[in-house]
Formats: structure tokens, sequence, C-alpha cells
């Protein structure tokens, strides 16, 4: 595999140690402390590649519409929001309508965050190693990592609430399985799921399983438990499609390059800035 | 350019038209873009070619010979890079008729849909775009 040939290299070699002997004493010492062992690297699917997601940005697609437009069972036609929460989206939907909801991330400061980073247009990479599972977007650009080296997740009180939080997993078979927490949500008004206005607190707790359903397919389905947004837990669907060209390149994203659609500070209207800079509406 | 350079190119720009991976314009709201098409015909000023969104400056006069400067918003130069669009696919002084989706204000900006080159040529959705803006991408 692709995948495998270039990340043994990354591995880092001890004199007289080979990878394999490394990956041997890791997987030792993680028995010793009682943790998962780790998948070693011939045991791990190729998800080499670059892949796209499939639909539009609209974080459920099934809540777009009220119908929905993935048939993937599992799938909820809105979010099962609290009262409080459903207040807020409904908040955040109306200022929408009236072109009055900036996205956080258009004037290009900070992460996408979890799960939204699932949510982007442009490549993505899927990088597999035995130790850690890296998500690798080229918009933004944004970085998540998955530790899979047998660690456990942080008692809550080391979490304070990041973008993309904390993330520990392991494989079953050819299904990548993690738990996300540490999210700070809606807190500060600079996390959103997607444009219309979907949120989450710092409450969430996201359950992902990844796999290859196809070999030009990953599925990714993810559980949102969130005791203080949701009544039950959500589920969402997301599908990638794998970059058919090959030998495709990733490249820089820049996002401040030439954003000529910062949001107004005070009005949150989305500007559209003339090639001289200066606001064209 | 050699030939094989400008068929290949041409190839690049006809599998572009059935290629094009949505959405484009994901960097911001789209709230702004009206649902129906307009079609300019103007010169090419410029064509930024950077992140996060690629832009098209278009000079168009109208009957009384009055012109006026067109921002037409495009894709990711990533994007559209895998796609086989170049910096020099809007050349300055190219003679060009773009679709687009205008800003309901009024504002002469669009949302690129598709282009019919100088040579006949079409790249985006130029046969088949209806031009309804997803919601809220």
């Amino acid at each position: 595999m692709h995948n495998m040939h270039v990340n043994r290299k990354t591995l880092p070699v001890l004199p007289g140690l080979s990878p394999r002997l490394l990956l041997g004493l890791l997987l030792s010492s993680c028995l010793a402390m009682g943790q998962t062992a780790v998948t070693p690297f011939e045991k791990l699917p190729d998800w080499s590649g670059l892949w796209n997601m499939m639909g539009g940005t609209v974080f459920d697609t099934a809540t777009q519409t009220g119908k929905g437009g993935v048939v993937t069972p599992g799938v909820r036609e809105h979010p099962p929001y609290t009262p409080a929460f459903e207040k807020i989206y409904q908040g955040h939907l109306a200022l929408r309508d009236a072109d009055r909801y900036p996205d956080v991330i258009t004037n290009c400061g900070v992460p996408v965050g979890y799960p939204r980073i699932l949510n982007l247009p442009d490549a993505y990479e899927f990088v597999v190693r035995p130790d850690i599972f890296y998500i690798v977007t080229e918009n933004g650009p944004n970085t998540m990592r998955v530790y899979t080296d047998g660690r456990k997740l942080p008692a809550k009180e080391d979490t304070w609430g990041t973008y993309t939080g904390v993330s520990v997993g392991h494989w079953e078979g050819d299904t990548l399985v993690f738990q996300t927490i540490g999210l700070k949500g809606n807190r500060d008004n600079d996390s959103i799921l997607d444009r219309t206005g979907l949120v989450l607190s710092d409450e969430a707790k996201v359950t992902t399983r990844m796999r290859k359903i196809n070999e030009n397919t990953l599925e990714v389905k993810l559980v949102i438990e969130d005791p203080k947004a949701l009544t039950k837990p959500w589920n969402v669907t997301k599908q990638f499609r794998k970059n058919s060209k090959p030998a495709q390149f990733m490249y820089d994203y820049g996002c401040a390059e030439n954003n000529r659609n910062p949001a107004d500070p005070v009005t949150g209207k989305t500007l559209t800035l003339g090639p001289d800079g200066k606001p064209l509406n | 350019m050699k030939a094989t350079n400008i068929a290949a190119g041409a190839a690049l720009i006809a599998a572009m038209t059935i290629f094009m991976v949505p959405p484009i314009l994901a960097h911001h709201s789209s709230a702004g873009f009206s649902q129906d098409v307009k079609e300019i015909s103007g010169t090419v000023k410029e064509f930024q070619f950077r992140n996060p969104h690629s832009w098209i400056q278009v000079n168009v006069a109208d009957a009384s010979g009055k012109v006026t400067e067109w921002s037409v918003e495009w894709g990711s130069p990533n994007q559209l890079g895998r796609e086989g669009i170049r910096p020099s696919t809007f050349s300055p002084g190219m003679n060009v008729t773009i679709k687009m989706r205008p800003m309901m204000n009024g504002t002469p900006v669009g949302g690129f849909v598709g282009a019919k080159m100088p040579d006949g040529k079409t790249i985006g959705k130029w046969d088949t775009g209806d031009g309804k803006k997803p919601a809220y991408e």
C-alpha cells in the first residue's frame, strides 16, 4: 500500500532497530500498561489519495429540506435539539435569512473544528498510521488528530474546550472508531457545524465510525451526544469520494490571501470587496 | 502553445464541464446572489487566481459606451486547478461572455456559472447550469 510505504519512512528509527521491531516494542509496551494494542501497518486499510466530501456543505442534509437528501438509515430529519438550543438555532436561521449570520471562517481566523471538519469543500487526505490518524483538509487549512496508540481519553476536568477537541480511537477491522470530547461548542460563538447555524454545546461527545464501503467511497457515521443541546443522540452520515485522477496534488489554501468576502463586524453582513479592497455592497 | 497542448487544454475544460465538483462558493454565504442567471459580454481585465476564491474582473460596456467593471466570483484555485483551469484561462484583453448569478442588491458582482471563450468553447455549467443556487452553502 502506498500509505504504508510512506508512513514507515516516517517512523522514528533508532540505530540498529528496524521499524518492525520498534512497532513490536510499542505493542508490548501498550499491552504491559493494560491499554488497547495498536493495529500494525499490515492490518490497516489503504485510505491514500485525495478525497472530496459528497454533497453540499449543509452538515446534515436531512436538515436542509426537512425531507432529507440522504437515504442512509439513521439520518435524522432535524437535530433533536433541546428547547433552549432549538431557540438558538431558530435565531441563527432568522439571521441567515436576513443575510446577517456571518460564518466564523469567513474572516479566515479560526479552525472549523469538529465535526465541521467533515463538512468542507476542496480536497481531503486521510492519513492512516498505527499510532495516529490525521484528517488533513486543504480548505482552511485544517488538521485533526485521532490518537490510536492505546491511550485513553482525558478526564473531563483535563479538557478546556477547543475547536477540534481531543480524540482517541481504535481499529475494529477496517473500521476506525473514535470518540471526541473537549469541544468548545457554542461557548464563544465561533464554532458552528454549518452555515445554517447548527451549533453544539461544550458538553458534546461525538462517536465516529469511518470505513470504506467500496474502493472509492469512505463512509463516516457520527453519533453526537450532548446533554445540553440534544434530547437524544443525533445520527449523521457523511460520505467522501476518492479523486480518481492520478497524482493529484494538495495545495496551499491561504484563506487571507485574497479574501474579498469578510464579514462586517457590526452588522454581520458578508461584504464583497472590489479589486481595490473597498466594499462594493 | 503547441497543438497538442491546446487539445489537452480543451479536453480538460471539456472534462470540467462534466466533473465540476460542488460547492464552489463555500468560503462564505451565497445568500446575496440571485437565483436568476445573467449574461455579460466584455473584456477580461484580470483573473485573480488566488484563494479563497478566484475572481474574474470583466469590463462591460453598455449601449452608450459606459464601461462597468464586473467582479465574477469562482471557486478556489486549488479546486479549479485540479479541473484543468489555469491562471491563463482568462487572460487580460480576452473577449468573453459569462453567465453568472448577480448579487440581488444590484452591485456589479456575480457568482460564476459558465463562460463562452473567444474560440466558442464553453467552460463551467454553460449548457447545463440552471443557475439555481444551493441552499446556504
